[in-house]
């Protein structure tokens, strides 16, 4: 499934959705996305993965790559991701450095 | 039994290829949603592995198996590159360390073995060959499922130990 990323910016917080397959071919446009938002000295990075199909390694990847770029003591928080997708987030310890959120709904 | 080979250029993505593979053996059998993509996961990881570490990242050929058995789905996937296998890789010092500090990569391997039901490797004539199982559904499948689950890496310390 093709993949594409859409980021809105609101004060502080960059809200950026997630669609499609997160993998190694996918990964450089996620990343550009994410380099955009922290220029912009964001406080909060959301992810909202809830039509985010699949994340392999590579996109993992840029979840850890985001979570470096943000300044210290700022949130990434991933809203949404289906099972599989947050497994593999646990299964590597990374959900000890993220929020993670199940419902886009407030 | 299905059979693609897949050659590749330099530097070439993998995914969408082995994604389709995958996608065409699944629905060959019954597997659950989850299975699927943890067997697509697992294929993705273990090409995309070859591709950048066996051929190291220049051009190769990868040939894909895979067929629905009774109990199993199985896909096989054979390589020329020099002689690994998975089984050995040890994710223990990368995951000791906070995700945040860790070298780039590293995971790959760790979550295609992991969710697997099984996973076989030999290297015969000059091939790698990763056999990648699960189990199709069953109420007596599930059962034997719970209770012979294992991490896949242990045949590789097996393996260690016998020498």
């Amino acid at each position: 499934m093709s993949f594409s990323a859409t980021m809105r910016l609101d004060d502080d917080v960059a809200t950026i959705r997630l669609t499609g397959d997160l993998d190694a071919r996918s990964a450089p446009e996620f990343n550009e996305l994410v380099n955009e938002a922290t220029g912009l000295q964001v406080n909060r990075m959301v992810l909202i993965m809830d039509e985010l199909a699949y994340m392999s390694s590579a996109g993992l990847r840029c979840l850890v790559f985001a979570h470096q770029k943000m300044p210290p003591g700022r949130d990434l928080v991933l809203v949404g991701a289906r099972p599989e997708v947050v497994e593999t987030i646990k299964l590597t310890g990374f959900d000890r450095s993220v929020l993670i959120e199940q419902s886009t709904e407030a | 039994m299905l059979g693609q080979r897949l050659c590749f250029d330099e530097g070439a993505a993998v995914n969408d290829q082995v994604a389709a593979f995958v996608e065409q053996l699944v629905g060959m059998a019954d597997l659950s949603t989850g299975q699927a993509y943890w067997l697509r996961l697992a294929a993705d990881e273990i090409t995309t592995n070859i591709l950048q570490h066996g051929y190291r990242g220049g051009a190769g050929r990868v040939d894909l198996y895979g067929s629905v058995e009774a109990d199993r789905v199985w896909l096989r996937i054979e390589d020329e590159a020099p002689e690994f296998d998975p089984r050995c890789h040890d994710p223990g010092p990368h995951l000791a360390t906070a995700p945040a500090e860790r070298p780039e990569g590293g995971h790959g391997l760790l979550l295609a073995l992991t969710k697997l039901n099984d996973f076989d490797y030999d290297y015969t004539d000059g091939r790698n060959r990763n056999t990648l199982i699960m189990w199709r559904p069953s109420p007596l499948r599930r059962s034997a499922e719970t209770e012979n689950s294992h991490d896949v890496r242990d045949a590789c310390a097996h393996r260690r130990r016998v020498r």
